[in-house]
This record gives C-alpha cells, sequence and structure tokens, in this order.
C-alpha cells in the first residue's frame, strides 16, 4: 500500500470503530477507514472482530455499488491493517442536517431498494447517513450489516433508524419517520413494508424477561 | 423533610427502602429468594415475598429509627418484572398506603437502578449500561426521558450467563466468571452487535455446543465471559460516540462483574471518558432505589390511585417523565 503513494492528511472523524482520515491520491481527495485496535477486548476477538468487519463491509459496498444503491465506491482494501480506501463523500451527517426531515423521504426509497436486494445496514443510524448538496443522501459504514437478510434483520434497521431520530430530535421524529415510511413503502410495496412494521411492534415489546 | 419507603419486589428480591430528602438512605432491607433446583420460579418467588414482607418492612422501620407514621409516601416498582412477584409488592405497597393514608407512587424499576446510581456515584449527566439478569440496555436522559440507545434483541446478558452456568452444573453468576479464570483458551462464539443492541441467545448455544464437545470449561466460560463483555463495552462506547458524552454510569447485578468493570474502564481511559460504578450493595435489585426515586417523583406530584395501580410486566424505561430532570 505504501508504493501506491497517499497522501495522508488528517483525522476527520474519530468513529466508535473506526478512525476515518482524509487522503490524496494523485490529488484525488478520498477516505480511509481504519479499523483501530480496541485495548479492552483480548486480542484474538479484537483480531477476529476488526478483520471481518473490514472484508465484509468492503464487499458489501462493491455488492450496493453494483447494485446502483449511493455508497462511496472502495479503492483499495488492507485486510492486514484492517483499513479501507474509499469515495470521499462531500456532505453532511443527517444528525447534523438542518434539512434531515425532508431528506427522510429520499432515504425511504434507498432502504427500500436496500432491503429489496435483501441486504440490511445493521447499524442504520443518523450518523452513517451523509446529506449532500444536490438532495441526495448516502449511505456509510456497512460492517455490522448482511446479505440475505431476513424480516426480522430489516425490521431492526427500521427500528434503530426511528429510535435514532428520536433521540437525536425528539420534536421532529413522528414528522421524519412518516416521510422515510411512505416513500419505503412505495419502493418495497404496501405489503413487504406492513410485513416489516409489524415485525418492528414485535421488536420493540421484547428485551426483557424472555424466558429461555 | 421528606421520607420515602420504597418496595422492591420484581425478581428475586424482595427489598424495603427507606430514603429521606437529603439522599440518606436510613434502611435498606433485603429478603432474597434461591430456587432449590434450575432458574427462578415466579410463583415460588412470589409466595417467598408475601411470607417475608411483613418481617421485611418492620426491620426497616426499625433499622431507619422512625414510625410508620413518619413517612410521607410509599412507593413500589411497577415493573418491568415477573407479574406474580410484582403483583405481591404492589399488594404490600397499597396495603401500607391505605393504611397509613400516604400517597402511592408507581416507580420504574430500570429508571430506579439508574437514579440510585445517579445518587450515589455523583456522575453528572452519563451514558447508562444497564445490565442485570433480566435486562440489558443503554441509555441517556435526552429531554426528560431515558432514551434508550441500544439493548438486548432476545435474552438479558445476566440471563446469558445465569443460564449457562446452570446448565453447566455451576450455578448462576458469577460462578462463570470465576471458572473463567481456569481458562487459557478463546473459542470463536457468535459475537452479535446490530448498532447499538446486542443478542445473546445464539452465543448461548454455541457455549452449551462447546462444552458437550468436550472443551474444557475454563475455556467455555472465558470465551463466553470475554465475548459477552466485549459486546458490553463496544456498543457502549458507541453510546458515548454518538452522544458526545464523557460519563458512563453502570448499574444492575452486573455492576458487581471486576473483569467488565476493568473492560468499561479501559474503553472509558482510551476515549478520556469518566467511568462511574454503582457499589456493590445498590447494584442488585432493592428498596432503596425504589424509595429514592419515590421521593424524586414525590417532588413533581406522581402519584397514583390505588385502584389505578396495576402493575405493568414490561413496563420500559422511556414510558417515564423524569420530571425531576433540571
Ligand atoms: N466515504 C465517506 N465520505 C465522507 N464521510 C465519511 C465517509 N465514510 C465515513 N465518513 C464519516 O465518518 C464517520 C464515521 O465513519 P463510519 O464508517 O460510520 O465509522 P464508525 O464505524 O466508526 O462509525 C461517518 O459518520 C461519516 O461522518
Ligand atoms: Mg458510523
Amino acid at each position: 500500500m505504501e508504493s501506491l503513494n497517499f497522501v495522508e492528511k488528517k483525522v476527520i472523524r474519530v468513529g466508535a470503530e473506526a478512525v476515518i482520515k482524509e487522503a490524496f491520491w494523485k490529488n484525488h481527495r478520498i477516505i480511509v477507514k481504519h479499523r483501530v485496535p480496541k485495548r479492552y477486548r483480548e486480542e484474538s476477538i479484537d483480531l477476529r472482530v476488526r478483520k471481518s468487519r473490514t472484508i465484509h463491509e468492503a464487499k458489501m459496498l462493491i455488492h450496493l455499488s453494483e447494485n446502483g444503491i449511493p455508497v462511496p465506491l472502495v479503492y483499495f482494501i488492507d485486510p492486514v491493517e484492517c483499513v479501507i480506501y474509499m469515495q470521499y463523500i462531500e456532505g453532511l451527517e443527517l444528525r447534523n442536517h438542518p434539512g434531515a426531515v425532508e431528506r427522510a423521504k429520499r432515504l425511504g426509497n434507498i432502504v427500500g431498494e436496500m432491503h429489496g436486494l435483501d441486504v440490511c445496514h445493521g447499524d442504520l443510524t443518523l450518523a452513517n447517513i451523509i446529506a449532500d448538496e444536490n438532495q441526495g443522501v448516502w449511505v456509510v459504514d456497512f460492517g455490522l450489516s448482511g446479505f440475505n437478510a431476513d424480516l426480522e434483520e430489516k425490521a431492526i434497521d427500521v427500528h434503530l433508524l426511528e429510535r435514532s431520530a428520536a433521540s437525536t430530535f425528539p420534536t421532529q421524529t413522528k414528522k421524519f419517520f412518516e416521510n422515510f415510511l411512505k416513500s419505503y413503502s412505495e419502493t418495497t410495496g404496501r405489503d413487504a413494508a406492513k410485513e416489516v412494521l409489524e415485525k418492528v411492534k414485535e421488536i420493540r415489546s421484547r428485551g426483557r424477561y424472555v424466558a429461555r | 423533610m421528606v421520607t420515602v419507603l420504597g418496595i422492591e419486589s420484581t425478581a428475586h428480591t424482595f427489598g424495603v427502602g427507606i430514603v429521606n430528602s437529603q439522599g440518606k438512605i436510613l434502611a435498606n432491607v433485603m429478603k432474597i429468594y434461591k430456587p432449590s433446583v434450575g432458574g427462578i420460579h415466579p410463583r415460588e418467588a412470589s409466595q417467598h415475598h408475601a411470607a417475608k414482607a411483613a418481617e421485611a418492612v418492620a426491620e426497616a422501620f426499625q433499622t431507619a429509627g422512625i414510625k410508620p407514621s413518619d413517612i410521607d409516601a410509599v412507593a413500589f416498582s411497577q415493573g418491568p418484572g415477573m407479574g406474580p412477584c410484582l403483583r405481591t409488592g404492589a399488594t404490600v405497597a397499597r396495603t401500607l398506603s391505605l393504611a397509613l393514608r400516604k400517597p402511592l407512587i408507581g416507580v420504574n424499576h430500570g429508571v430506579a437502578h439508574i437514579e440510585i446510581g445517579k445518587l450515589v456515584t455523583n456522575c453528572g449527566d452519563p451514558v447508562v449500561l444497564y445490565v442485570a439478569g433480566g435486562n440489558t440496555m443503554v441509555v441517556a436522559l435526552v429531554e426528560k426521558k431515558y432514551r434508550i440507545l441500544g439493548e438486548t434483541l432476545d435474552i438479558a446478558a445476566g440471563n446469558c450467563l445465569d443460564a449457562f452456568g446452570i446448565s453447566a452444573g455451576i450455578g448462576p453468576m458469577p460462578a462463570a466468571e470465576i471458572y473463567a479464570k481456569q481458562g487459557s483458551k478463546i473459542y470463536d462464539i457468535p459475537y452479535r452487535v446490530n448498532g447499538m443492541d446486542v443478542s445473546f441467545s445464539g452465543l448461548l448455544t454455541a457455549s452449551e455446543k462447546l462444552l458437550k464437545s468436550g472443551v474444557p470449561l475454563g475455556d467455555v466460560c472465558l470465551s463466553l465471559t470475554e465475548t459477552v463483555y466485549s459486546m458490553l463495552t463496544e456498543v457502549t462506547e458507541r453510546a458515548l460516540a454518538m452522544t458526545a458524552k464523557s460519563s458512563l454510569l453502570l448499574v444492575g447485578g452486573l455492576a458487581r462483574s471486576k473483569r467488565l468493570c476493568e473492560m468499561l474502564n479501559t474503553m472509558c481511559v482510551d476515549r478520556g471518558a469518566s467511568l462511574h460504578v454503582v457499589p456493590d450493595q445498590y447494584a442488585g435489585d432493592n428498596g432503596a432505589m425504589i424509595a429514592w426515586t419515590g421521593l424524586l417523583m414525590y417532588g413533581c406530584k406522581q402519584f397514583i390511585n390505588v385502584d389505578e395501580s396495576f402493575v405493568k410486566p414490561r413496563m420500559r424505561v422511556d414510558e417515564v417523565e423524569v420530571c425531576w430532570s433540571p
């Protein structure tokens, strides 16, 4: 990788599991996502988790790009250091975007299409959605995503998104979610959307004193 | 000065606490049901609680050195929890409330775990990791409610570790953590994190399979506890990153786990956050936490009528209006 001559620049975000840097390759601005070791985790668990998520995320990004879903293009992968080099998306995270409620419409289409491919995101929060300057919406951070997603996993995406909105801007959650659901069900079809929503309700009522 | 008596009765513990508005815990009596075999039987537990109730209440007044008529309100854990256990506690609370002519307060058990932690650790406005036998969640106070940022999608962390210990014949926690000290090899078992949610049932099944296939008990316990605690620490770190808070509060029965505290502490040191752990005597279910939360609710007159004081076995922490928050 060193021979490819990257000019690493500044750290732009320290996420929960990765350090995100901006870098240049032949004057082209790119994102470098490095899953850094976590000292709290025992070494073998740590390496297994980081490596599998890096490889998996790259595979998923490529798959989604090929299917026309707006995600960053993958340029290079370094599975030893757990690094992905990818397209830089210009924009603001949806949680910081003043027009989040409006963009929920576009987001509903994108998540609907993704679920149509039986892909679930696995961490669908407002920090992992980027709104650009041209009314576009992009999705990032696919380390926890899944191929062959079942109904439950799709419902978890919708559940996570709503909860993320509720904890970010409680007063606008309702409108945000209405906008999202309208275009989501337009994309997936009414029946499929209804099934997912039923499952979301079930998930919400679960989670405590579940006897084994 | 306001003084509140609180009754805890959601699962294995029948607790009676008395707390005053200076935050002083005057009494914290606990009667703990221990099943003769296997896990907890709700009906047996509730019978235990009913049998011990009068004695526990009398003991609490005696320890506190006050008369029943000195209290200003009666609080009880309204949910979540096991129906039969909750109903026993509620019945005792209603009886006291009517006999003493003091208002009745229905307290959310999860909120109570959080509030007692805040009272005794002085942690400011934290992200809270609440892990116990029946509950696993990461919450933070946003606009007067404890919002659930992450939770278990199936069984609780404590339930997972207890269930494994019981099926392996070593009993509930802390057995799995003690046996883990004899282990040296870590096996790959499902590490399932979804955003800030976790799921433990796959990991429990995998651990039981490992043991059956002849892997030494110590190694299975080590693999299981290391994986469970790593998952919990990871989602907690995500919550700290998302909320940009710099204080973490650990509450619930699993706060007694040394290894979990150690991992959380390493994570906090690396992020520049501070870790606050509820002390052992307030980690498990107890009456003092119900009394203290009842006292906070007393301040904004969140009373309920006796004839509307139904228990709520599936009550959620985000149902509660945290009227006492600044
Ligand atoms: N390709 C990208 N273009 C622009 N910004 C990005 C890109 N990838 C990530 N980011 C930014 O970095 C943040 C963290 O990256 P993410 O992949 O979500 O890692 P983490 O797993 O640590 O959350 C994102 O929330 C986003 O703001
Ligand atoms: Mg992210």
